[in-house]
């Protein structure tokens, strides 16, 4: 569906990217996690002829994306991360502009943005102005906007970023409709909640580089540790510094123990029997599993959110 | 064609639901133009005129005249009485009063004729004045009508001054000698009956000062024949408004057109913007869209504020409205150029803003939108003609004020059609390495 071969583009002096390569499927919902500033916007515009890559190319099909080629823009649906509307304008009046460019014919349009409405659960707040909305409302009708002329491909630039929880979830519920009946999205975002949950598949981007790309499976299974197990400071357990030592590697920190498990107490059932023997409570115990932030954290040596 | 036609649409809902565009671009120009309008004459008799205060103490007839005459100018409303505070009894006023109230600002200048104004014996016309110059124009145009109705109304009165300086300078005895042997002088070489013969006093006098309005015996009003004649506008109806509304509507277009160009930074702040480069649209379909809606916008801004003064004023806008509309889309097309550089080499909407409002007012003042340049030094006056605003102000005046032909409009056009193209290649240029589309 999408190739991206070997692109890289130089704002001045800065390497927005450097030599990215990846391959999203026609059907895919693809994941770019990363942090602010990580380049992954720019991508984003590349992909869409806004920006022309100072190396490089993508390939749509078996098309070769050329710069400022306005046609090609028509299969792709790009929702921006900023709320990019006319506030002062009506939902329905923002939707009928934007969808006037892709000479879709008067009627077919009408019935289009009644259905994006629908779907964006805007349909009875269609005439008013888009200024008194809320932040999610925006949010939903920045998408709306962006998938009226029905395009293959749609690339969500940090679509959910400022949103509230309620309406997070309903733009993940529309997104993973849209990808049920066939569109292939990618998804930037620097939250890896969401990026766990949203994406099968991703690429971590830092720095204008990709620095992994694969399945979270494949991800999680490039870390030392799959399993931590932290435990509380207490009297009982500063005495079994030693025995709790047996388990795995085992760092001292603030106020608690990070222990790596080693691989007999993998298994949870172990781990938890000799935590027993050792008579420490389970009120003071957390295991936890291995997150997109470890990953990040491992392949970087920095948080997603510095 | 059809993406251009749709930014253009788009651009016009935006601006029907921006009720503060629409009052910036329609209300306030008609609103200032009522103003100008009032203050040049735009209705005639409705012109504003100075307060000035009018104190006779003199029991002359001169005296009465004079304040009779003053009383009926158009630019002067005499003012004779005043009342204290929280009263509405009326004093006469008085030389002290006047000055009390011209110090604390009350009014600008009063005139007095002192009880010794012109008495008999009387060798010259004696009149106080005072006056606070806190505004130069109210105090000229005051003294100025003072001056034009004295000397107009009452000049013949001069001749006879003169004859009772003469009388005080050389002594009654000898003035008599003189008189009598003027009058021999001309009885014996014109045939003239000596006993009609008078240089001073009696008949002589009465004759010599006019008060009858019967000009064709004004001893003074008889010596300058002044025919004037007025060849260009004698019968514009609003003469001031005519010759101004050029220079309002300018201005006016110039601030309309540059902040419609300026809107370009407010779509990249918002994200339209870029919205609208990720979907079919190209840089120069936005471009063509912003300058075909601000130069549409600038013809209907000028179409509306020309028709108000047909409607207010009486403008004559139809006896060569051709002209009128070739001039407008010229304008039009120079300050649509003039806000599309602004947005080319502009970085940001606050940089955009301030440099357009200045380069606009400084164009306005120089550019004879404001006030004629013949006030402006020789070295400004060669710098308006740098100004779009000059050439577009001058075209006005020719269409409205002289309903001159294409050929005296001709050069105006081609300047401003030319700023228009030079510019707007420019600012093409400019674009690609502008902020704007970064």
């Amino acid at each position: 569906m999408l190739q991206i071969e070997n692109v890289s583009i130089k704002f001045g002096n800065i390497e927005a990217l450097k030599g990215i390569n990846l391959k999203v499927q026609k059907g895919e919902f693809f994941g770019l996690l990363g942090p602010n500033g990580a380049g992954k916007s720019t991508l984003m515009k590349i992909i869409v002829g806004y920006l022309k890559p100072d190396n490089g190319h993508v390939i749509m099909g078996n098309e070769l994306v050329v710069y400022d080629n306005v046609n090609f823009r028509r299969k792709i649906g790009f929702v921006p991360q900023e709320i990019s509307l006319y506030l002062e304008l009506s939902a329905y009046q923002n939707l009928k502009i934007f969808g006037g460019f892709y000479n879709i014919p008067g009627k077919v349009l009408e019935e289009k943005i009644t259905e994006v409405l629908k779907l964006v659960q805007l349909e009875d707040r269609k005439k008013d102005a888009v200024k008194n909305f809320s932040g999610g409302m925006k949010r939903r009708l920045n998408i709306a906007a962006s998938i009226l002329h029905d395009p293959e491909l749609i690339l969500c630039d940090e679509p959910t970023v400022g949103v509230d929880p309620q309406s997070r979830n309903a733009i993940f519920d529309m997104l993973m409709k849209l990808n049920r009946e066939g569109k292939t999205i990618i998804y930037t975002t620097h939250y890896m909640e969401e990026a766990e949950r949203m994406c099968p598949r991703l690429a971590i981007i830092d720095y204008g580089q990709i620095i992994a790309e694969g399945t979270l499976t494949e991800l999680k299974k490039m870390l030392e540790r799959q399993v931590t197990l932290k435990v509380l400071k207490t009297s009982i357990t500063i005495e079994k510094t030693n025995e709790l030592s047996q388990i795995g590697k085992l760092l001292e920190l603030d106020g608690h123990y990070e222990i790596i498990p080693n691989e007999y107490f993998e298994l949870n059932s172990k781990l938890f029997y000799y935590l027993e023997e050792l008579g420490i409570p389970a009120d003071i115990i957390n295991l936890s599993r291995a997150s997109l932030e470890d990953v990040f954290l491992s392949l970087t040596g920095r948080s997603l959110r510095d | 064609m059809n993406i251009i036609y749709k930014l253009i649409k788009k651009e016009i809902i935006r601006f029907l639901n921006d009720k503060t565009s629409m009052m910036l671009t329609f209300i306030v120009p008609i609103i200032l133009m009522v103003i100008f309008g009032n203050i040049f004459g735009g209705h005639g008799s409705s012109r504003g005129k100075a307060n000035l205060i009018l104190i006779n103490n003199s029991n002359s007839e001169i005296a009465k005249f004079i304040e009779q005459k003053l009383d009926s100018t158009e630019t002067l409303r005499l003012i004779k009485n005043y009342s204290e505070e929280f009263s509405e009894i009326k004093f006469p006023y008085t030389e002290e009063i006047a000055k009390e109230h011209i110090k604390k600002g009350k009014i600008s200048s009063a005139l007095i004729l002192p009880e010794n104004f012109f008495t008999d014996t009387s060798s010259s016309l004696l009149f106080k004045f005072y006056y606070d110059p806190k505004n130069e124009i109210e105090s000229a145009m005051i003294q100025g009508s003072v001056q034009q109705t004295i000397m107009s109304q009452v000049g013949g009165i001069m001749p006879v001054l003169m004859m009772r300086q003469a009388k005080k300078q050389i002594g009654e005895n000898k003035f008599l000698n003189f008189s009598d042997d003027l009058k021999k002088t001309v009885s014996a070489n014109f045939g003239v009956n000596v006993d009609s013969l008078q240089f001073l006093g009696g008949d002589f006098e009465k004759r010599a000062m006019n008060l009858n309005n019967n000009n064709s015996s004004n001893v003074i009003g008889n010596l300058v024949k002044f025919d004037s004649e007025q060849l260009v506008g004698a019968d514009v109806k609003s003469p001031g408004l005519t010759r101004s509304i050029g220079g309002i509507a300018m201005m006016f277009m110039l601030f309309t057109l540059t902040a419609a160009a300026n809107s370009m930074f407010e779509e990249k702040s918002e994200g339209t913007l870029n919205r609208l480069l990720c979907m079919p649209v190209k840089r120069s379909h936005i471009l063509w869209s912003k300058y075909i809606y601000s130069l549409l916008l600038g013809i209907f801004q000028l179409l509306v504020l020309f028709t108000s003064a047909w409607l207010i004023f009486d403008l004559d806008i139809f006896s060569n409205f051709i002209n009128l509309i070739i001039v407008i889309i010229a304008s039009a097309a120079a300050a649509v150029s003039f806000g599309m550089i602004i947005t080319s080499f502009a970085k940001n909407i606050n940089q955009a803003s301030g440099l357009s409002t200045l380069l606009i007012l400084v164009m306005s003042a120089i550019g004879g939108a404001w006030f004629p340049i013949f006030l402006l030094p020789d070295w400004m006056q060669s710098l308006a003609r740098g100004t779009l605003t000059f050439w577009a102000v001058e075209a006005y005046i020719q269409v409205l004020w002289r309903s001159a032909d294409f050929s005296a409009i001709a050069l105006n056009v081609l300047v401003l059609l030319s700023i228009a193209f030079i510019i707007n290649f420019y600012s093409l240029l400019r674009f690609r390495k502008g902020k704007v589309f970064r």
